[in-house]
């Protein structure tokens, strides 16, 4: 690319960049000082390990049952891979106040599944098993495409190689497809964890208590007004950022290596 | 010993081609582009499945039904080397080796050898990403015959390498088959790389189906099809 063109394609993407982050200048707004006292810190910083712990469980249970799933819808026909993604494309679309009341009538004392589950002590309304389940079904679809698309990436012939060594299927998958596959599916393990961790309506429908960040966000501003709002918003952004940015500087990384 | 029926429909083209081999023979196929030279090493080897036919090595049956490819016990080279990107040379050649094997004295000393004869000793801790395709095929020729496979299949390894290059890798295969004593079926489009890789016997293929079999010279005195006879032609 020529210079003139390189400092035009450079000042375009500032543009956009500048476009995006413009919403952002609203945390200089004057909306009085902000509020950052014992009444106000005490349950951020509560919803901070709510969204950083549960959300991290979230997670491990979407690696734990999404990674062989997407490793089975990578290895599966184009037509019946088709209906797999119609399949988790679906919580994905739902809008997320309408996932969480069907997650609240189907796993909630009133079905056959969450009195079960009750009957058991789980308690699926307002309590952390139904804050973990509603990040696992907000996350879920987005990780499994993500890693799917990771999985395809591997190039099949390097897993007949594999095998063609002697090595068996769980062996192929372990030292071939799980290695060259790290990074997109850290990519989409960092999408799955923006998504979850960022999740106000469903979460807010299934799991006021115990209160994450967005949800606290939303009672702060309800309670105190928009000045104990912008602490925790700053707090929010200074938590949940650096995981998938580390993902994303790894991948570059490895990119230029 | 090989036995093999393979027939296998393609888009434009029905392969059906029966061949033997016994122990320690080589044989090349020999063909124009798309004649199916590739289908038959591809089907032999499980990479792809035959539609009929069967295909036996050693008396243990690899298809019907398809054998899983961990327990053929066989070499696949193709043009493209297919190095783990992500290992380092010596890990790439010692991939299909189980650990307890590697620990032994006498595999140690084959892997010693093939690392002397293949010149890799500069390489052996490069990463496999990162080395030249002619390095690449001699990693990927180390790494298949680590294993001491009874049958190597070759599907036009040499492509693009320089003749230099060539003749030394063809020289270790030709030098290997009689330390190991492995069966080697090979492909290429080039009559002189397989005659000199397979001296004794060549099969010629056109269109999916074997219109010559013999030795070199029978072939280049007698070819049987115009094609045949183009394609053994000086340039």
């Amino acid at each position: 690319m020529t210079a003139p063109r390189h400092w035009i394609a450079r000042s375009g993407a500032a543009l956009f960049a500048l476009a995006l982050l413009y919403p952002f200048t609203a945390l200089l707004a004057r909306i009085g000082q902000w509020q950052w006292g014992a009444d106000v810190r005490g349950p951020a910083l509560a919803s901070v390990r709510v969204s950083l712990l549960l959300t991290g469980v979230a997670m491990l249970i979407i690696i734990a049952v999404g990674t062989p799933v997407a490793a089975y819808i990578a290895r599966c026909s184009t037509r019946e891979r088709l209906w797999w993604q119609a399949i988790l494309l679906v919580p994905i679309l739902l809008p997320p106040l309408a996932l969480g009341i069907l997650l609240t009538l189907a796993f909630g004392p009133y079905g056959s599944i969450g009195a079960m589950l009750e009957h058991i002590g789980l308690h699926m309304t307002n309590s952390a098993t139904a804050f973990i389940l509603t990040q696992v079904y907000v996350g879920m679809g987005y990780y499994v495409l993500g890693a799917v698309a990771a999985f395809d990436a591997v190039p099949a012939i390097l897993q007949k190689q594999a095998a063609l060594l002697g090595l068996p299927p769980l062996q192929v998958f372990l030292r071939v497809t799980l290695p060259l596959s790290r990074l997109g599916l850290a990519v989409a393990l960092s999408i799955a964890w923006v998504r979850a961790i960022g999740e106000f309506g469903a979460v807010v429908v299934t799991a006021y208590y115990p209160s994450g960040m967005p949800v606290q966000l939303w009672v702060n501003l309800q309670s105190f007004g928009l000045p104990a709002v912008m602490p925790l918003l700053v707090v929010f952004l200074a938590v949940a950022l650096p995981l998938p940015w580390l993902v994303h500087v790894l991948a570059q990384r490895n990119r230029h290596a | 010993m090989l036995k093999a029926h393979i027939i296998k429909k393609r888009r434009d083209l029905l392969v059906d081609v029966a061949l033997e081999l016994e122990p320690g023979s080589a044989v090349g196929l020999f063909g124009a582009s798309g004649a199916g030279k590739s289908t038959v090493l591809a089907c032999i080897a499980g990479i792809e499945q035959p539609d009929a036919g069967f295909v036996q090595l050693n008396g243990l049956q690899l298809f019907p039904p398809s054998l899983p490819l961990h327990r053929r016990a066989l070499g696949y080279m193709t043009q493209e080397p297919g190095l783990f990107p992500h290992l380092n040379v010596s890990e790439n050649i010692s991939f299909g080796i189980s650990q307890t094997l590697a620990a032994t004295a006498p595999q140690q000393q084959w892997i010693a050898t093939l690392r002397n004869r293949l010149q890799l000793d500069p390489l052996w801790h490069a990463p496999a990403a990162l080395i030249s395709g002619g390095q690449a095929r001699r990693v990927a020729l180390a790494r298949m015959l680590a294993r001491k496979p009874p049958l190597i299949l070759l599907d036009e390894p040499f492509a693009g390498l320089d003749r230099q290059l060539v003749r030394e890798l063809i020289d270790d295969l030709i030098f290997w088959s009689r330390q190991i004593g492995f069966s080697m079926i090979a492909v290429d489009h080039q009559a002189e790389v397989l005659k000199r890789l397979c001296p004794q016997q060549a099969i010629v293929l056109e269109r999916g189906e074997i219109v010559q079999r013999g030795s070199w010279t029978e072939l280049y005195r007698a070819p049987a099809t115009p094609l045949l006879q183009s394609l053994l032609a000086p340039l």
